[in-house]
């Protein structure tokens, strides 16, 4: 049985350029650009989804598309902006940038981290490959059971969404496993937690609500992943099953999910304020200490997803209690970002405009949601066009502006190139018009009472002027988000050169070249206070580029994170075989496990390294 | 910017191993893998409408199948202080002991998973028979996968040289193995024993007692 | 954070010797359990013992097998604060779901 031991000397990839370059990396900066471009490519599926939706609703009784593609539009546009664009842009940031800002050289294990890009993109493809074989799931980005059971779907697409997020949430498993250990174990020397960039905190944050948010998920969409393909009883109303168990197990994982969604762009907007207001952050302990108590609470408040549930006297206030008292942490922020700006010398650059820009949106969408903690005023609202405005302000608003404030600021230090300023503000000022006379009017559409997913309506509902002027906005939402794609492209092109800190920015990712070389950092620093590049300016000591035969021993590329995930998506795959046949599709399982035994025996003996015996991996 | 070459590249911040921060962080989210097929097994509790419960358990022989289990805990404790003394064989006859004892809990599962079929409880049965066999079902995967990286260890331990980087590769082993046992102690008490009590005489779901 | 302080306390770890008699505890605790199952009494008395003795085999894996007891307390908080949140969620859901009441 020696053998066993010898099976993963297969010698390591070693190309340095090229597709196999790519699929074998295990450096955390080329797994954040594919992240990255993931992120971007799926934002413009999810955005030709949104543009439809606003095409069929923009007037009275159209038929653009049909109500079962409509299910299908809302369905995908959700699920594909919460789990493929917004969540794999903040793991974007977080991939590049966490490493750079507190100092190490990859983080703490390259190869897991590999694996979560691998099995998130095939999650991804997985559910979105339904389109070809039928049709598109149609259930809700939430998929409430027993809704969503056998008996109540027609078509085999919930089959693809519920195993595909089921891969995704695999790999959200291991990037928090990964980045709650990278940032707690890999600090530069004299970086305490409390000398930590705000990003990187806010990460660690999101780290913890991924470990302990997915696996609620998990056990819920096995549950009805046995109810749909083994026929049992979870959600089987008739057996005596509870119809609201899907609900409460969902929205378990589903509020802190919200927070991993916000969280990374708070840290984002953090790092942004002080550095365009010549001035630390203000408050730097409240603002951590709110993000730890918004993480904790956020496990406190899910049935407020359920009100119009009929939770029970007690079970509603105590839920709406908790929903208002999550509320301060998030004033605290605010007050202390306002803080930041007061008195600073302001420079309103890009990435500065958008981070103000995310303080009056995310306001506006945390003040709607407070006014959801109110029960009867919920009721109310449930699943009007007021919720679509409230969490289209939060993520969108939020989110998104918080993550185009961090595109702006680090796409200098990713590519080495300047954006354009004129681009850039023309950008930023029509997607906050565009935004706006998008989602603002929804409010209204509401409390008028237009419900949430219907397909169309009358004429004389009253709901026709304000949708008209809703989907205009969503065209001047895109043509400024076309004006990004431009302003990308040209930078690449022909922007001018960023330097290494073109913002004085003080954090560490700006002490090393744009873009960095593949080992970060030639000497890592050696941290004395929370602002080492302001507070360092007078003793700047810029070490020479090594020479490459002293290059730092960096982790070597590997094949079995890839094929590791190939293997866990193809187990996916498998039991969607066995729906058709019950004999091959067993087969199928049966290879792609044992492929997934060789990979994970591979990944363990695989040898450190090409050559040199990499010191670097014995702490990994 | 400040540059200190006396520090060692190699220090974590924290002091302490990158792998077994990792398995704790682990642990801690399978904590909420478990908790939530106990709870949803617990809130559904009594409210099977035909076919088997609680009724069906034998505690005798789940008691010893939860002995073996403990005492596979034990044999890993055992392994873990041998290759801390330096001790590869030592550490080797734990690690088999502790493999085979898991095995035989597995083997042991199979057997009521048998018997309850055969009594016509499966997991199509009712909410009692999809929430008991998706729970203890996954105990049991957690077991087996326990098992073979037990072997696994076993057999590369012939290549090893007893110092503080194998004693790790069983640490961490080790730390599966009595989360994996933890779990199963939750689970006798808390689903068998307290769930078979209430069930004697088909009163009340017992945790109902709780409440006075 | 030196290492030397870990290694300090591996110094502290029991011998096996006491690991056998922890493993005698567990199994002395399990048979009480598997006793009390069978004794007629006030079922929220025997419920209650039962959760207790199950706990206290929990702690006593956790705290010994696992070495939580002598081993960093920063290991101890990445177990223990999922398990917090896990316990009151269950609390909670079964509240919610009346099984408490029921």
């Amino acid at each position: 049985m020696v053998a066993l031991a010898n099976i993963g000397l297969i010698p390591r990839p070693v190309h340095p350029t090229g597709v196999w370059s790519w699929l074998t990396t295990v450096d955390h900066k080329r797994i954040g650009l594919l992240y990255g471009f993931t992120a971007l490519a799926f934002s413009i599926l999810g955005g030709i989804e949104s543009l439809i939706i606003r095409a069929q609703l923009a007037a009275p009784n159209q038929s653009i598309v049909s109500p079962e593609t409509y299910n299908s539009l809302f369905t995908m546009h959700g699920t594909t902006m919460v789990f493929m664009v917004v969540m794999p842009a903040g793991a974007a940031f977080f991939n590049y940038m966490v490493p750079l800002q507190i100092g190490a050289r990859d983080v703490a294990f390259p190869r897991l981290n590999a694996f979560s890009y691998w099995v998130f993109l095939f999650g991804a493809l997985l559910m979105n490959f339904s389109f070809f074989v039928g049709a598109f799931p149609d259930i809700g980005w939430f998929g409430y059971a027993p809704l969503t059971t056998n008996e109540y779907t027609t078509t085999g697409a919930t089959d693809y969404w519920l195993l595909g997020l089921q891969v995704m949430g695999i790999g959200s498993l291991a990037a928090g496993f990964n980045f709650a250990v990278t940032i707690l174990n890999l600090r530069a020397p004299g970086m305490t937690l409390m000398r930590m960039p705000l990003f990187t905190w806010m990460t660690l944050i999101v780290a913890f609500l991924l470990i302990l948010a997915f696996p609620p998920l998990t056990i819920a969409l096995t549950f009805l992943l046995f109810d749909r393909f083994f026929d049992m009883n979870f959600f089987n109303v008739s057996a005596g099953a509870d119809p609201l168990l899907w609900q409460h197990l969902f929205w378990i994982f589903g509020h802190p999910e919200v927070y991993v969604l916000i969280l990374p762009a708070m840290g984002i907007v953090s790092d942004v304020l002080p550095t365009f207001s010549r001035k630390p952050l203000f408050g730097y302990p409240m603002i951590v200490f709110a993000g730890i108590v918004i993480g904790f609470l956020g496990f406190g408040v899910w049935a407020h997803h359920m009100f119009t549930t009929g939770l029970g006297g007690w079970a509603s206030a105590a839920f709406a209690g908790s929903t208002m008292v999550i509320a301060v942490p998030t004033g605290v922020k605010l007050f202390n970002w306002l803080g930041t700006m007061w008195g600073g010398s302001l420079r309103f650059k890009t990435p500065m405009l958008f981070a103000v820009g995310f303080i009056a949106m995310f306001l506006l969408g945390g003040l709607s949601g407070v006014m959801h903690a109110v029960v009867p005023v919920d009721t109310q609202q449930q699943d009007t066009y007021f919720i679509v405005a409230h969490f289209h302000y939060v993520l969108v608003g939020g989110s998104i502006f918080g993550l185009m404030a961090g595109l702006y600021y680090w796409w200098p230090k990713m590519t080495g190139r300047m954006l354009s300023e004129r681009l850039g503000k023309w950008h930023f000022w029509l997607m906050f018009a565009g935004f706006n006379i998008t989602f603002f009017p929804m409010h209204f559409l509401g409390v008028i009472g237009m419900p949430r997913r219907i397909y169309t309506y009358d004429a004389d509902q009253g709901w026709a002027a304000l949708n008209a002027l809703v989907s205009a906005g969503s065209l001047v939402l895109t043509f400024s988000v076309l004006l990004l794609l431009v302003n990308l492209a040209i930078s690449l092109r022909r922007g001018e050169k960023a330097g290494d800190n073109p913002w004085e920015a003080p954090s560490l990712e700006w002490a090393t070249s744009s873009p960095p070389h593949h080992y970060n950092f030639a000497v890592v620093p050696t941290v004395r206070s929370r602002y080492p590049l302001w507070d360092e300016e007078a003793n700047v000591v810029e070490p020479p580029p090594l020479p490459p035969h002293e290059e730092p021993h960096m982790p070597s590329p590997s094949y079995w994170p890839l094929m590791l995930a190939f293997s866990i998506v193809m187990l996916a795959v498998g039991l969607l075989i066995w729906q058709w046949h019950a004999l091959i599709g067993i087969g199928f399982i049966v290879v792609m496990m044992v492929l997934g035994l060789r990979s994970i025996y591979g990944w363990v003996y695989e040898p450190p390294a090409v050559e040199a015996p990499a010191a670097v991996h014995a702490h990994t | 910017m400040y540059f200190d070459t006396t520090v060692d590249p190699h220090r974590t911040s924290t002091g302490l191993n990158n792998r077994k921060m990792l398995m704790w962080a682990f642990l801690g989210s399978d904590v909420l893998f478990f908790g939530t097929l106990i709870a949803t097994h617990l809130v559904y509790r009594g409210q099977s409408l035909v076919g088997h419960q609680e009724d069906i358990f034998s505690i005798p022989i789940t008691s010893i199948s939860t002995f073996v289990l403990l005492m596979s805990s034990l044999a890993m404790v055992l392994a873990l202080s041998g290759i801390q003394r330096g001790n590869l064989q030592t550490m080797r006859l734990w690690i088999a002991v502790t493999a085979i004892f898991g095995a035989i809990f597995v083997g042991f599962q199979m057997f009521e998973f048998h018997e309850f079929v055969q009594e016509g409880l499966t997991p199509r049965t009712n909410l009692f028979g999809s929430t008991f066999f998706t729970m203890t079902g996954f105990h049991g995967a957690h077991v087996t996968i326990g098992v073979i990286w037990l072997w696994s260890l076993f057999f590369a331990s012939f290549k090893w040289k007893a110092g503080t980087e194998t004693a790790l590769h069983v640490e961490i082993a080790g730390l599966y193995w009595h989360f994996v046992d933890i779990v199963w102690v939750v689970i006798f008490g808390i689903v068998y024993l307290v769930g078979a009590y209430g069930a004697e005489d088909r009163l009340l779901p017992p945790v109902s007692a709780l409440g006075g | 954070m030196a290492t030397e302080h870990i290694e300090a306390h591996e110094e502290s770890h029991p011998g096996p010797r006491q690991y056998v008699i922890i493993g005698i505890i567990l199994v002395v605790i399990t048979g009480i359990e598997v006793g009390l199952f069978y004794i007629e009494a006030n079922a929220a008395l025997i419920v209650w013992l039962l959760i207790l003795s199950s706990l206290a085999k929990f702690l006593i894996v956790v705290g010994f097998f696992m070495h939580l007891k002598f081993d960093d307390r920063r290991f101890a908080l990445l177990f223990f604060f999922p398990l917090l949140i896990m316990v009151s969620l269950v609390v909670v859901l079964m509240a919610l779901f009346s099984t408490l009441t029921r």
